[in-house]
């Protein structure tokens, strides 16, 4: 990856420091958010310059193909939420929505990175890495309206489903960091069974104040694991922003403490965000260890639905709303004359009627029956079609014989059809 | 072969690795150490530190591993170097293993294993018994044997569980009991309870080391003509609701005994199964004998006024047997 040619070499620090750290960035946001008084009432004040953002920094992995298709999965990310949020207005939806308006160039680019053997685990914005995932966005739909078609079959909402089969995703839950030590233990099962994999999951400046955190990192880090930790770096954390959450300048930083390498991207450059995963899922693939990426962007709505974030100071959406994410890697596309303004039209026309049919689709889907609450607490014998995974690799694990650092994984991309 | 309680704890560990590439152990000071009460002695010379892994210092880090390692296909026992530290990972068990197969039907085979218990002077935080915060829990599973042959029996089938199941070793067992144990024994099945003593006038229903107590106990009895049965719950979640009130039934009268401590232990549950099911077979009210509710004394005089006694244990029973 070549250094941002903005960016001065002490800006970059010594060539020591770049063998672990990197800066894909071409700008530095400043500004700052402090606390002041204002008539009589504590507000966050924003001081800085509304300025515009510099173009895309070239990538050089992608291709057109593949970048149209990133384009459409950040359209149907886009797109969906606004249907959620239609849906929720119509009191269709159990409870709240959480949307990514802003971060879904960090969630596609960054899911798109994986192969089909990688892992990856989403967190409640990260609703473009599903689609990404393969998953469908009346799954997302029935989720939140807490259907019997929903995959928890209403049990639970939100993100919170996975796939232990094809599409290899993991579970959230709703408790932060908790996801990371449990991606890095795919690693390390996935490496007693020959293979090395990539792991991913995101966290925020919030949930990177965890205890889990830290053990989570540095048990990967010891462990040589896989993991692709993206540290979302939305600048608030429901109400409370960084410089309330963290001491340290880039929360990349953290990575030096740990001894693992670190990236940090313009979160709302797709470009970056797919540079900075895919290199780290390489290293992952290489057996090279975990690789924390901080993608420093801003999350444009409040925490979920119900929260108008009137604490956020207007003038900082603005500074963000210029560097809105699609908006960016459409103006990418059009320079480099992969997408006519014809195209973009067709595409999102297309998006938005395959999005109706999918609402169509979730709202079809009946409530559960509240009998079905009652079972499945164990796992009892028979109680899957599909028997635990290992069975199937037996032969393949004793072949390996417990030893790790075996091949890469060569996979395909569910995506890449 | 005769095995103690740890010995017959690493005997099944081996055997399990042995029959099973899944299997692997991940804990601290598990590997070249041994364990700090070298239940896993010797087990990474014959397995590798590929699969017996000394972790670092980090509860969540281990149990979560175990957890990504178990949806990988994989089936971890993990050594908590002693039970109390569970309280450092309770959210990854109790949020994330218990709920996962119910929630979105991902199974999470993984055995959480260690000592648990009093009686030798660990004080506060090396003695508790921390099972009820989890058999309260839906979707774990909580043994606990009183013997080495139980032991040996009920680790193989917590390991071949497709659940997480959390496996209390008793430290005062550890080389106080030793049983006649095959090599490739049987597994003994998870949530069936077993009769230690059989018994006429009355039953004690206890688990883990408070076994031993009620054994002892009952054989001293025997010499004023109260003959007491004694039934080992082996597994705490799920309970054996039926060995329970079938034992009610069988002798009408009912002191529960666990060394945990008073409030919420299990005692409140099972006296709430036998209401429910045998009201009507009862000559006498439920007794409990339990541990004080208070944390674990330290010095051996407090902390034997912490446990149940074998004197408090014979006065309960005969005032239960004057009924």
């Amino acid at each position: 990856m070549t250094p941002s040619p903005e960016l001065t070499a002490a800006d970059r620090g010594s060539n020591s420091e770049r063998e672990w750290f990197e800066d894909l960035r071409l700008e530095r946001h400043a500004f700052t958010i402090r606390r002041t008084r204002r008539e009589g009432r504590i507000a966050y004040e924003w001081s800085g310059e509304i300025t515009d953002p510099p173009p895309l920094r070239e990538s050089g992995r992608l291709d057109r193909a593949q970048c149209l298709e990133i384009y459409r999965f950040l359209l149907m990310n886009r797109i969906m939420e606004q249907q959620l949020e239609n849906l929720y207005k119509q009191g269709q939806v159990v409870g709240g929505v959480y949307f990514g308006l802003g971060q879904e160039g960090n969630s596609v680019a960054s899911a798109y990175a994986l192969d089909a053997a990688d892992w990856m685990a989403p967190m409640i914005r990260n609703q473009g890495s599903l689609l990404v995932r393969g998953f469908a966005p009346r799954d997302v739909m029935m989720q939140y309206m807490a259907k019997a078609g929903s995959p928890t079959g209403g049990r639970d909402g939100t993100s919170h489903y996975g796939d232990l089969g094809p599409r290899r995703m993991i579970s959230p839950i709703s408790m932060l960091g908790d996801l990371i030590p449990v991606m890095g233990g795919i690693c390390m099962g996935e490496r007693l069974q020959g293979r090395n994999v990539a792991a991913m999951t995101w966290i925020g400046d919030g949930g990177q104040s965890t205890g889990v955190f830290h053990e989570a990192v540095n048990f990967a880090a010891v462990q040589n694991l896989g993991l692709v930790l993206v540290v979302e770096n939305n600048l608030w954390a429901y109400s409370t922003p960084l410089n309330e959450q963290a001491k340290v300048a880039d929360l990349a930083l953290r990575a030096r403490g740990y001894g693992i390498p670190a990236v940090v991207v313009d979160g709302t450059d797709v470009l970056q965000v797919y540079d900075a995963c895919r290199g780290a899922v390489e290293r992952a693939h290489g057996g090279g260890g975990p690789t924390l990426i901080e993608s420093k962007l801003m999350r444009m709505k409040g925490h979920a639905i119900h929260d108008a974030a009137a604490y956020v100071p207007p003038d900082l959406l603005e500074f963000w709303r210029r560097r809105d994410p699609i908006l960016r890697f459409e103006q990418y596309l059009r320079q480099k004359g992969w997408l006519t303004a014809e195209a973009q039209q067709r595409l999102a026309a297309e998006v938005e009627q395959f999005m109706l049919a999918e609402r169509a689709a979730a709202e079809a889907s009946p409530m559960p029956d509240g009998n079905t609450a009652l079972s499945g607490v164990y796992c009892e014998p028979g109680c899957h079609a599909v028997q635990p995974r290992f069975e199937a690799r037996a032969p393949a694990l004793r072949a390996a014989n417990g030893s790790a650092n075996l091949a890469a994984v060569e996979g395909d991309a569910p995506h890449l059809r | 072969m005769l095995l103690t309680y740890v010995d017959a704890i690493r005997q099944a560990l081996a055997e399990e690795m042995r029959r099973d590439p899944a299997v692997f152990l991940l804990g601290e000071d598990i590997g070249i150490y041994g364990g700090a009460f070298k239940a896993t002695a010797g087990l990474v010379d014959e397995f590798g530190p590929a699969r017996v892994v000394d972790t670092p210092l980090a509860e969540s880090a281990i149990v979560g591993a175990a957890i990504g390692a178990a949806y990988s296909g994989m089936r971890p026992v993990v050594e908590m170097q002693f039970m109390d530290f569970i309280a450092c990972c309770f959210n990854q068990i109790t949020n994330f293993a218990a709920k996962s197969h119910y929630r979105w039907g991902a199974p999470v085979p993984i055995v959480i294993r260690g000592p648990v218990g009093g009686g030798v002077h660990g004080g506060p935080f090396h003695s508790q018994n921390p099972e009820m915060y989890f058999a309260h829990t839906p979707g774990l599973k909580v043994v606990e044997p009183a013997t080495a042959r139980d032991a040996y029996g009920l680790l193989k089938s917590a390991i071949r569980d497709n659940n997480p199941v959390l496996f209390l070793e008793h430290k005062f067992l550890y080389r106080r009991v030793k049983d006649e144990i095959a090599e490739d024994g049987p597994a003994i099945p998870l949530g069936v309870a077993a009769v230690a003593r059989p018994g006429r006038d009355l039953s004690v229903i206890t688990y883990g080391a408070m076994v031993h107590l009620a054994v002892e106990t009952a054989a001293a009895l025997a010499a004023e003509d109260i003959d007491a049965e004694v039934l080992d719950l082996r597994t705490l979640a799920p309970l054996d609701r039926a060995e329970i009130v079938a034992t009610a039934k069988k002798t009408n009268k009912v002191l529960i005994l666990h060394e945990d401590t008073r409030t919420g232990g299990i005692a409140g549950e099972i006296t709430a199964i036998l209401q429910e099911e045998a009201f009507d077979d009862l000559d006498a009210p439920i007794l409990r004998l339990t541990s004080a509710d208070t944390p674990v004394p330290f010095s051996p005089p407090l902390e034997a006024a912490f446990l149940p006694s074998a004197e408090g244990l014979k006065a309960a029973l005969r005032r239960l047997a004057r009924y």
